[in-house]
């Protein structure tokens, strides 16, 4: 926009949005921030606003959004409690990688520091888990800084930005023009390729007998999904993900072997074990992956690619860093790569298969009177045909929806990983759904981690969010007790719910529900929600006491895959 | 093994850079020993300098996430013995020994001060040295009782290849350099 109009800082705020392409802002109003609403109000028709039931459920709105559309997800709130209100999910987006804009309102910048009435120092409280944050203080700084944050979010390795605005920047008049920020000398979010390392790691790979690609979402967030194919199909390399890297590769691929780490498969892991060069691809080697770090992968040699330096070598001993995009990468360890026969190292894939199958098959006979979850997701995923985003809360819900789920399009688990948040499903599944209005979105739900959150259940009502919803009761925080009958003897310590009947509570929200309690009950019930036209609650009673396996338990060797109680 | 190590770190003159440096040190609960900020030789540039006991190992990984927030523009770590290191120290001491054979320059060279202020109740000195020769004086007025106050300036640095070629290249091109 080359010609200067004059306008108030909140007005300003709002085209700088719709210049970076913002169609949709979750957001909850308050007294520092009520001069951008008084403006949104007038922009209603460019700016879906969404307003929701609490600032959580605007920040886990806005990654759901981000997570399934690739775009920067934006919300806003007031300051103070408002602002301290994002935490969580701030804080969960600078782990996993979200890109999002955060805006808090602020008290007039003549009161900062004095205590005013709403006044937290949202700056300092959001610098630690943020990957950069600005305070405005003067209307004119607005679109620098909104142009600057959309630009540090979503570039290199993406991740939230606060951008605090004091309430007399909001009022304050300005001219505004509009300048996208493409370049700051301070950052470099692009690395340049070493050739002599691209080089170094293409002679590594062709030299392993039984390599192992670990696709990580690093691959998501570079676009690099069918790089990723065409480089592990081009050297018969078998692939597995991480739980954030869960639908990059579809489940059905010949060549993809399971995931990884402590929910993950028998095969995944034990292929780590026995692997003699591990490929990792835009992932951070967490404790949650490794297990006890000094037993990881004894015999194989690490090639590490994260467009995060930091990330070389924190965790663990790399052998050969690569510090690029993973997409470029991808594309340039693609020339030279010889394709091998592998046929052996596939079949010791396929024994673990077969014994992970064997083990579990044992621990599922006295389930016949119960609907078990595993049995859920696997029905689910039946249903859906692997076209479902689906959207999972914390817990064995979300272990079992990563191990039983079915995907054959990327950017279709989203979950919270890193920070592993309760209350992250609901709020984060109605966001995935206004992202990608025209497909199916289930959330996966904890009886727990719905109760965290499920006042979104009235933006769902009021937006006629589409988004299905599954919970998942078992009247226990289950993965909490799962430890506690593993590793404390059975002592569950306020790990049991008392629930509220969940069909009056959808009922109160006009959301059309079902409850069952039978394995015949599942598959109608499935299919009849996917057919549900709106929003659907379908509450599944199961089975109190499943456990998820396999486990790896916390600060063992991956070798030490447990498969019952 | 712990040692002391000195991170230098330039980073755009922006509020808010301090606290995410010293963050990337409190997050890992290592404690900073000394911290000094000022410009430096290039306008809107500010030079950090800080030092902290911690390992090899550690204070590579903190290096890096300094170097990756987003205002840094360079970062280097150091053990002592890569620096030069000096450090400025006043002694405010008793004008007693002074007031009794009148030798005040006599002495203040002997312990390589300088004379800054001289009353009748006190005398400041001023002295630069490593670390070492600061504490050396300072225990040694303090035996014989006479000192009254004393502070340091913390390290003043300065390398002996140049940590500032890599910076100019990093303006001139307009963009930080990857390593
Ligand atoms: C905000 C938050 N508080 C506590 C925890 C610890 N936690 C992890 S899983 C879990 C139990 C979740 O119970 P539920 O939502 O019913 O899911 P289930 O494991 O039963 O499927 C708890 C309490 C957490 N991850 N997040
Ligand atoms: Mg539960």
């Amino acid at each position: 926009m080359a010609n200067k109009i004059k306008v108030k800082g909140g007005e300003a705020l709002l085209l700088s949005l719709i210049e970076e392409g913002v169609d949709v802002l979750f957001g909850y109003p308050g007294g520092q921030v009520i001069p951008i609403y008084d403006h949104i109000y007038d922009y209603k028709d460019r700016i879906h606003h969404i307003l929701t039931r609490h600032e959580q459920g605007a920040v886990h709105a806005a990654q759901g959004y981000a997570r399934a559309t690739g775009r920067v997800g934006v919300c806003l709130a007031t300051s103070g409690p408002g602002a301290t209100n994002l935490m969580t999910g701030i804080a969960d987006a600078m782990l996993d990688s979200t890109p999002l804009v955060c805006i808090t309102g602020q008290v007039p910048s003549s009161l900062l520091g004095s205590d005013a009435f709403q006044e937290a120092d949202t700056i300092s409280m959001t610098m630690p888990i943020t990957k950069w944050n600005y305070q405005v203080t003067t209307a004119s700084e607005i679109p620098k800084a909104v142009a600057k944050a959309f630009y540090i979010a979503r570039s290199g390795r993406p991740g939230p930005v606060v951008i605090d605005i004091a309430k007399n920047a909001q009022v304050e008049e300005m001219e505004f023009a509009y300048k996208p920020c493409i370049s700051l000398r301070s950052y470099i979010p692009r690395p340049m390729l070493q050739p002599e390392t691209i080089a170094r790691a293409v002679e590594m790979i062709n030299a392993a007998e039984r390599p192992l690609v670990l696709v990580g979402q690093g691959v998501k967030l570079a676009g690099a999904e069918q790089k990723m194919i065409e480089l592990a199909e081009t050297g018969n390399l078998p692939m597995t993900t991480t739980l954030m890297g869960i639908s990059a590769i579809p489940n059905d691929h010949p060549q993809f072997v399971g995931n990884l780490g402590m929910h993950g498969n028998l095969a995944a892991n034990q292929m780590t074990q026995h692997s003699d060069l591990i490929l990792a691809v835009g992932m951070r080697f967490s404790d949650r992956i490794t297990g006890d770090v000094s037993q990881y992968a004894p015999q194989a040699k690490i090639i590490h690619i994260d467009i995060d330096p930091a990330e070389l070598g924190k965790n663990l001993r790399v052998d050969l860093p690569i510090h690029a995009d993973a997409g470029d990468a991808l594309e340039a360890l693609k020339v030279g790569l010889k394709h091998k026969d592998r046929s052996q190292w596939f079949d010791f894939a396929r024994q673990q298969w077969e014994i992970e199958r064997e083990r579990l098959s044992h621990t599922t006979d006295h389930k016949n009177q119960y609907i078990s979850m595993a049995e859920v997701i696997r029905s689910l995923a039946e249903t859906e045909q692997g076209n479902a985003v689906i959207v999972t809360d914390v817990g064995q819900n979300q272990m079992f929806a990563a191990l039983y789920s079915k995907f054959n399009r990327t950017r279709s688990f989203i979950t919270s990983g890193g920070l592993g948040t309760m209350g992250f499903g609901l709020p984060a599944a109605l966001g995935a759904k206004l992202g990608v209005p025209d497909r199916e979105v289930v959330a996966v739900l904890g009886d727990g981690g719905f109760q965290m959150t499920m006042q979104e259940l009235g933006t769902i009502m009021q937006n006629r969010i589409g988004v299905k919803i599954i919970i998942l009761n078992n009247t226990y925080l289950g993965m909490v007790r799962q430890w506690q009958e593993l590793f404390f003897n059975h002592r569950y310590s306020f790990t049991q719910l008392e629930n509220p009947d969940f069909s009056l509570i959808a009922k109160a929200y006009d959301i059309p529900s079902e409850r069952i309690m039978r394995p015949e009950e599942l598959n109608g019930a499935l299919e009849r929600m996917k057919q549900a036209s709106g929003s659907y609650l379908l509450e599944i009673v199961v089975l109190p006491e499943e456990n998820v396996f396999p486990m790896v338990p916390a600060g063992a060797s991956l070798s030490d895959l447990i498969f019952n109680s | 093994m712990n040692k002391e190590y000195i991170i230098i770190a330039f980073t755009e003159n922006q509020i808010g850079v301090l606290n995410r440096i010293t963050s990337c040190y409190l997050r890992r609960k290592i404690n900073i020993e000394s911290l000094k900020v000022s410009e430096s030789p290039i306008k809107g540039i500010s030079m950090f300098v800080i030092s902290a006991f911690t390992t090899a190992e550690t204070i590579e990984k903190v290096a890096k996430q300094i170097r990756n927030i987003i205002d840094v523009l360079q970062v280097n770590f150091y053990d002592e013995a890569e620096l030069i290191t000096q450090e400025i120290a006043l002694y405010k001491i008793s004008s007693r020994p002074f007031r009794e054979n009148g030798r005040v320059d006599a002495l203040s060279r002997q312990w390589g001060t300088r004379l800054i202020e001289f009353s009748s109740k006190y005398v400041v000195l001023e002295k630069t040295g490593t670390r070492e020769e600061i504490e050396e004086l300072k225990q040694e007025l303090e035996a014989n009782n006479l000192l009254q106050e004393f502070t340091r300036s913390g390290s003043v640095i300065i390398h002996r290849d140049s940590v500032f070629d890599q910076l100019h290249e990093t303006i001139e091109n307009g963009t930080k350099q990857q390593r």
